[in-house]
Parts: structure tokens; sequence; C-alpha cells
């Protein structure tokens, strides 16, 4: 069932309708990452760029060499020109490439990979500062500060090139990503979140930098309504642990039970924290979840 | 429960179940599924390993279903029985009930008799394949219908051919031929040659009576080797039958008018006994001729179904009646039948005959050296008299006396002559005796009085026969076939005997006696009184057969009968009720002895003595006729609890071993279902 597919995955990337789809996107994400996000931040901080922003009353040791002369030549009372910061937006995609998300009919990891793929193009295009990172047990793979549209191609080909292996260790992923993107921004984490370490740690320390953190919980259908039957040796692709089970119909019950615990316990985390949370199997097309959901969520205008 | 077969269980399990268990942990040999995370599956088999043992149940519920189906499927095989009443009775002794009640036709169609046979067959299928059984019939006699035996088949089959008989049931003879079986299967059955402890001398036979309880004789039986244990059912008793509702004809008479003979007057004294009123219809045919019907209503008659035995309380008010057909006027003979037109459980007792013939006066020759008393009573009844001395009679021509072999005479009496000359007829001996073998005349008695008589004889009815005295009698040595009418202290004075198809009643005194001056005088002041007259009548109506059915309750089935038969003939035909014809060798004898009359109904001997050819045989019994059935039966002085329905007989289980399998593969494949297809 679960049989490895990332060649056909590689190409399938790049397919036409992808692109297509891709393009439809880029027209549709001009103000992408405009809004409020930016207008915080650019309040926050009155920088040094040529785009005048507002007056404000001159205090004492403010930097003359802003005062406006021609109005205090006017009206005799000295005020301080403020200007835009010129700021790079950071946009980062975690991807989850451990074993589990070569699994599923559609794809995780292909799925993942369109998301990662369909939000650097925005990004891109908008001129944004995209970083790709690929974990598994750490930070494995990374395509930092892209800048550019023209630059797509590097990103499809990092995307492309990615290969499944390892457990997932969100922990030290998210540690080490913490560790080397110290600048604030936006981090899109794309995982199945099947954690055996538990997820907690590793939200907890991108909570740390103080990100706008989106989480996208991506599960085949097969997970969430399993067809298994039998007399099962369950085998976990990414450590061999094994679970013995006799499939039946409160043994299912029971599964999708904890699934939906699960899912929840997680939302609850993420929504505590003000992360935002999207759950999706991969059987929803991955561009209605860019159009609709991300656009809900604010992080598409 | 019990088993027939039990090592077919051990092969079908030890073939069967290893395998499957093999099998079961074979398939645990699970297919390895890899899937991206083992993290919730854990979880969830954790989940349901909380409530464990049921759990753990669940998962092998399909093995444990299917074991379940197997051991049913051994257990089936193995010829379970339920309720085996004594598992180590090797020898088995059925004894069914055969008698007129026993035909009561019960609601489910089939007649009582048909139920104790199955019964019986359900018992002899449950035997061990060594035990042996055998099988009495019992009515007013005991038959063995089949020896010890253990071939089951046999055994069915005989059991299959026991009749229904309309006879009156005793069980005393069944239990004693029993019980001289049992001991005599012991002496020469296997244990033969053993040792046998003094206390197990008694027979280990087990006796399965199969009867409606309605048993006239159980109390008077004796058992002698049966021991009734408390905790060894030695005795069981099968309770055959629901229905009471009965109505049955207890007595029947045909009388002629004493001056016109024409006219005739039936009664047929009628009970009901079932617990419910009863309206019908009796119709009385002569001859097969509708003649007269009455209607009768009759009171509900209690049917005391927990009285054990015979019925001695008087009938409740109402249930009792009887019914009065007069002014029939008939002359010839032939059969007279009284039906009783009701749909009620018990059909033999619905129907009574009785036969009457010609009216004829009686020819009655009186042979007396005179006697005033006798010519008197004589005279005065409607006879043809003929009366002569002594040696006139001893003189006499044969063609005067005999008509072919027989005497001419209906009925000879002879005062005070005993003689030798007795061609084949009726005889009156008054103070005299036949000079046959056998019977002798003794010393004078003198000095005791009648100390008892049978007043139930057709020739003392409506005689007060306490007002006899009797001053002399001689001592009799009578054959022991006599029947005694009236005793005296140490010798009968009034009996009766047939013998070669004459009939002979002796009065051991005379009316007249000498004194011993040799005159003559009264040897009893009976002859004075009114009681004597209708004596005389009795004797002579008795003695021509001229009393049809009269106060004598006529032929009980069962009863053996006596019937004179032309000479010369070597084998005659009885025609029974039921349209058998019966050959009878005749074998040189003047009379035959016929005993095949277990069935109600008029019988015909063919050819036979012209106006005695034919008898009735009637039930009138009310032990037979109250046919609701008692629940307990007293043999001697133990009391039995009779089981109802079909208890102590051992059912085959089988059946629902298998149906409980059935149900379970039914689980199984549900449960199956629900696994695979969730």
């Amino acid at each position: 069932m679960a049989v490895s597919t990332t060649t056909r995955h590689d190409d399938e990337l790049l397919d036409p309708e992808f692109l297509n789809k891709l393009d439809q996107l880029s027209l549709i994400s001009r103000k992408i990452f405009a809004g409020k996000m930016r207008g915080e931040r650019i309040s926050k901080r009155r920088g040094e760029s040529v785009e005048f922003a507002d007056y404000r009353n001159y205090v004492v040791g403010d930097d003359l060499r802003f005062l406006d002369w021609n109005i205090f030549a006017r009206l005799d009372s000295l005020f301080l020109k403020l200007f835009l910061e010129e700021e790079d937006l950071h946009v980062s995609v975690l991807l989850d490439v451990s074993k589990s998300m070569d699994w599923g009919n559609p794809n995780k990891g292909l799925y993942a990979r369109r998301i990662a793929a369909a939000v650097a193009y925005i990004g891109l295009v908008n001129f944004d500062r995209v970083s790709l990172y690929a974990y598994s047990n750490g930070l494995q793979y990374e395509l930092p500060g892209v800048r550019g549209r023209r630059l797509m191609f590097k990103v499809v080909d990092f995307l492309k090139r990615l290969p499944y292996e390892g457990p997932s260790n969100l922990a030290a992923a998210g540690r080490q990503f913490a560790f080397r993107h110290p600048q604030s921004g936006i981090v899109i984490l794309l995982s199945d979140f099947f954690e055996k370490g538990g997820y907690e740690d590793g939200l907890r320390y991108l909570l740390g930098r103080n990100y706008d953190l989106y989480t996208v919980q991506l599960l085949s259908p097969e997970e969430i309504e399993p067809t298994l039957l039998g007399d099962l040796m369950l085998t976990d692709i990414e450590d061999d642990d094994t679970a013995e089970v006799t499939v039946s119909r409160p043994l299912l019950n029971r599964y999708k039970h904890n699934l939906q615990a699960y899912c929840s316990q997680l939302r609850e985390f993420c929504t505590r924290r003000g992360i935002n949370y999207l759950f999706s199997s991969t059987e929803v097309p991955f561009d209605q979840i860019i159009m609709s959901y991300f656009r809900k969520r604010g992080l598409i205008k | 429960m019990n088993f027939l077969n039990p090592t077919a269980i051990a092969i079908a399990a030890g073939l069967t179940i290893p395998p499957l268990v093999a099998l079961y942990f074979l398939k645990l040999k699970r297919s390895v599924q890899l899937i991206p995370s083992t993290l919730l599956w854990k979880r969830t088999v954790e989940d349901l390993q909380v409530n464990s043992p049921f759990q753990r149940l669940r998962r092998s519920l399909l093995l444990l279903l299917q074991l379940l189906v197997l051991i049913l499927a051994a257990i089936a095989l193995g010829k379970p029985m339920l309720d085996m009443a004594d598992p180590h009775e090797s020898t088995i002794i059925i004894l069914i009930d055969q008698s007129a009640s026993m035909g009561v036709l019960e609601d489910d169609g089939q007649t009582r008799l048909d139920t104790a046979k199955q019964q019986a067959k359900l018992r002899i299928d449950d035997m061990d394949d060594d035990a042996r059984a055998m099988v009495i019939a019992f009515c007013d006699r005991a038959t063995v219908i089949s020896s010890f035996d253990s071939d089951k088949s046999a055994l069915k089959h005989k059991i299959d051919s026991i009749e229904q008989t309309h006879s009156t049931s005793s069980l005393g003879e069944a239990m004693s031929l029993a019980e001289a079986y049992a001991q005599t299967s012991i002496i020469g059955g296997s244990e033969a040659g053993r040792d046998i402890a003094p206390k197990s001398a008694a027979p280990p036979a087990s006796v399965f009576i199969f009867t409606d309880g309605r048993i006239a004789d159980a109390s008077q039986v004796a058992l002698q080797s049966f021991d009734l244990d408390e905790d060894r059912d030695t005795i069981q008793v099968t309770n055959i039958g629901r229905r009471d509702d009965n109505v049955g004809i207890l007595a029947m008479q045909a009388r002629r008018n004493y001056e016109r003979p024409e006219i005739l007057e039936v009664t047929a004294t009628i009970r009901n006994f079932g617990l419910k009123a009863a309206t019908f219809d009796a119709v009385l045919y002569v001859d097969g001729q509708n003649v007269d019907v009455q209607t009768v209503r009759l009171a509900p008659g209690g049917g005391n179904a927990s009285e054990p035995t015979r019925t001695a309380a008087e009938p409740p008010d109402g249930s009792l009646t009887v019914v009065v057909f007069d002014h029939i006027e008939f002359e010839g003979g032939g059969i007279v039948e009284v039906v009783l037109h009701i749909d009620d459980s018990l059909s033999a007792d619905n129907r009574a005959w009785t036969i009457i013939r010609e009216p004829r006066h009686a020819r009655v020759l009186l042979v007396t050296p005179g006697n005033l008393f006798l010519e008197n009573a004589l005279q005065s009844m409607p006879l043809e008299l003929t009366t002569i001395s002594a040696p006139e009679y001893e003189r006499a021509e044969d063609k005067r006396i005999l008509h072919g072999k027989r005497s001419a005479f209906d009925v000879v009496i002879l005062d005070r002559h005993s003689t030798a000359r007795l061609p084949r007829g009726n005889y009156f001996f008054w103070g005299a005796v036949p000079e046959i073998q056998g019977v002798t005349a003794g010393k004078t008695i003198d000095d005791q009085v009648i100390f008892n008589w049978d007043d139930t004889h057709p020739i003392l009815r409506h005689v007060a026969t306490e007002t006899i005295f009797v001053y002399q009698w001689f001592q009799l040595s009578l054959p022991p076939e006599t029947v005694p009418i009236i005793d005296g202290e140490t010798t009968p004075v009034l009996a009766y005997f047939t013998r070669d198809a004459s009939q002979f009643l002796i009065s051991a005194f005379s009316l007249l006696a000498e004194d011993d001056a040799g005159n003559a005088m009264m040897n009893t002041f009976w002859p004075t009184s009114v009681d004597f007259v209708v004596f005389v009548q009795n004797s002579v109506q008795y003695l021509a057969g001229n009393v049809a059915v009269l106060g004598r309750r006529g032929i009980s089935p069962g009863e053996p009968v006596s019937l004179p038969i032309p000479q010369d003939l070597t084998h005659t035909r009885v025609i029974r009720p039921d349209g058998v014809d019966d050959r009878v060798p005749v074998a040189g004898h003047p009379t035959i002895h016929y005993a095949r009359t277990r069935i109600v109904g008029t019988y015909r001997v063919e050819p036979g003595e012209p106006g005695r050819n034919q008898f009735a045989v009637n039930l009138f019994d009310s032990t037979e006729s109250q046919v609701a059935p008692t629940s307990t039966l007293t043999l001697g002085t133990q009391q039995i609890q009779a089981k109802t329905g079909t208890l102590n007989v051992n059912q085959p289980a089988w059946r629902h071993f298998v149906i409980a399998m059935l149900v379970l593969l039914l689980i199984e494949w549900i449960v199956y279902n629900r696994r695979v297809f969730v």
C-alpha cells in the first residue's frame, strides 16, 4: 500500500496543472503578506527608508537630522519627520520529511511540498525573503534566504530533491530553527505531527522567537478512515516499532476516537498559544487550502 | 444426562479440536502491515487492553465460538440422553395396561394404549445395549408379550402387537408374573453359577408400569421380591391419559312380562363419571331395529380423579339413572341393544347387549314321592309341569324323557331321589345327589346353622335368605368347580355346578324329612313363606336359561364361556363382534370353552345349539368406566406417585445440541462479518 513514490512525486511536483495553479495564485496574491502584519511591524520600528510616514513633536535626544526645518521656519516649532522602515519579511517553511510523510494516497509528502512550493512562490513573487527547511530527526536540508521570482526554480529543485528519511523529531528541529532564525517572520510548519517524542517542545521553541506560526497537520485518508482488516502486525515505517492488532469494529472506533482526541489536543495546544492550526486531509485540493484557508486566517489578503 | 456413546465424544473432540486450535495459532501469525506511525494504534490497543480480560476474550471470540461448536457437535455424536432414570438397570420389566379404560381417545387423537405403547418403546430405546427387557400386557389376565430380550426392534415390534381389550384391569397376576420371570432370569441368566449373596437374591429388575391407574385390585397386590426402596425406584408408574368425561352403561336387563311374555321391558343403569353434566339419547335396538329413544340428562359425576381405586362411594345425586324402555312388543328371540349417543372418551361402555330367547313356557319334570309345597309352587307358575314318581322316572322309556341325546325337559327336579339316569339337561336335586363322579352325600348334619349365603347369586334374588331355617341336611362332597350358594358351617347347603353340558343345582336338604318314627315332617318352614316361591321360580328360570341377563352381570370381557354345541362336530366357529371368525376345536366334548371374549359385543357360535348359540359380552364395570386417571397407585401398602407425561423416559438430546450448534454458528458468522467488513 504505502510504497515509496518519491520519484513519481518529483515529476508531479512540477506538473503543468500545478504550475498553472501557481500562476493563478501569483495573480491573486499580489497583496500577500500585506496588511496588519506589516503595519504592526512598521509602527514598531520607524526606520531609515525614504518613504515618509508621519510627524511627531521633537523631544530631547532625537536625531536632529530628521527635523523638518521647513516647518520650523514657517511655524517656529520643532517637528520630527518619521519614515517607514524598509524591512524584509521572512517567510519560512518547515517541512516534515520523515518517513511517515511518504505515505498515503494522495501522498502526504507530496501534498506538503506542493503547499511549500505554493507558499514560497507567493513569497517570492512579493519579494519576501523565503527560506525552506526540511526536517526529520533535526533540521536536515535548508534553502535559506531566497528572494525574487526568478529563483523559483531553486525552490522547486530543492523540494524535488528532498528525500524521506528517519524519524521525525520536531523538538530538535524547532530548537535548531530557532537558533538559526532569530529574526521574526512567518513560519509555516507542515507535518503529520505523529511525534513519538511529543510536538509540544518543538512548538514551544518556535513560540519563543515570536514568529507568526502557522501549523498545518496533514493526514492521508487512510489514516483518517483506516481500511485495515484481519489480524495484523502493524509496523511503524519510521522506527520499526510494532503493534499487534486484530481489527474489529470496536478497535477501529477506538482508533478514530483516539485520532480525533489527538488532533483536538494539538489544536487546543496551538490555539491557546496563538498558533494558527489547520487540519487537512490530503484529499482536499491543496489550492483550496491556499486560497480559502490561508486567506481566512489572514495569511493571504 | 448421560451418553450412550461416550467414546464418540472423545474421538470427535480429539480429531477436531487440536487442529482447530493449531489452525487458530497459525492464523495468529499476523501479516505485517506498514503504517506511518504506530503512535495512535498503540494507544488504541492500550485503551482496549485496559478492559483486559474481556478484551482478550473478545479477541479470541471466534476461537471460543468455534471450539464451542465443535464441542457441541462432539456431544451430539455421543448420543446424549436426558433424564436417564437409572443407568444401571440391566433388567427392565414393562407392564402395559390394555384394559378397557386404556381405550379412551385422548385429545391428541391417540388412545391411551397408543400413548402407553409409544412411551414403552421410548423406554426400550433408552436401554443400555446389554440390558434386557420383558413386556407384559395386563387386563383381567396378564399376558407375557415378550420374555427377556435385548433386541430393541423385536421388543418394540412386540409392544406394537398389544391389542386393546375391553377387560377390567388386574395388576396382581402381572406383578407375580414379573416377579417370577425376574427371578428365573437371574438363575438362568449370566449370573448363573455365581455365588449370589442373599441380599442380591432380589432381582435387580426395574418395573415400569404404563397405566391410567384404574386398576381394581392394585391395593391387593402383594409385592414379594420387589422391595420399594426409597432411594431406588424399583417400580415406576407412568400415568397415561387426561380425559375424565365418560358416560357408561353399568347394567342392563331385558325381561319379559311375567303374564304377557311378548311384552319386553328393558332397563339400563347409566352413570355419568365426568365433571360436566351430560345430555344424550339412549336408543333401544331390538334385532337391529330402532325401537325406542329416550333423552337422558345426567348431573356431573364428580370424576374423583384422586381416588386411587374402585369407587366405593355413592355417585353424586343425579349422575346415576335407570332408563326403562317398557311395553316393547317382541315375540321372537334376538339381540337387544342399548346405545348411548354421546361423544365421550370411552366408547366401549356406550353400548350394551343382551340376548333374549323366544318366549316359551319351560318344561319341567318333577320327580317326587309327593311334595305338596313343591307341586303347589310349581303349579302356580307358567310352566308345562309333569309330575312322576321316582320308580316311574327310572322305568320311563328313553323317548319319554329324551329329546335326541338331551333331556326332553328344560328342568328336571328330583325330590329326595338320587339317580344315575342323567341325560344331558338341567337338574335340581332336593335332598339327593346325582350319582356321578365326585359327588357324594355324607352323614346327616342337624346341629349346624346356615352360615353364609351369596345373595348376589341370581337364584337368591329377591329371596330373604336370613329367614331360612333348616333342621337337618346331609354332608355334601362336591367337585372343585362347584359354586356354593348357601353354606353351612362345614359344607355347602345349596350348590351349583356344571358338567358335560348339564347343570346341577343341589340342595342338601329336602323340604320334608322323616322323624325317628318314620313320619313325614317339615324339615324347614321356608315353604310357607313367599320367598320360597320366588326361590323356586329363580331356580327354574336360572336352570332353564330364561334369565337372559337378570341381575347377574352377564359375561364380562375376558371371562371364559361354556357353550353347548351339537354332537359330532370336530370344530365349530365363533364369530366375534369385530368380525373375526375363530375356529374352535371341539375335541369330543359336548361343550366348548371359549375365552377370547375380551371385546364387548355379541358373539355367535356356528354351528351351535339352537337358541343358545349367541352370547353378549358387556363391560358393566364402574372401575373401567371411571376413566379419570389417578396420580397415585397403591400397591399393597405402598403408594407410588405416578409420573405424568413423558417423564422417566429418556429423551435423546442430540437435537438440542445441534440446534445450539447452529445458533453458535450463526453468532460466529455475525462476529466474523463484523470483524471483516466493519
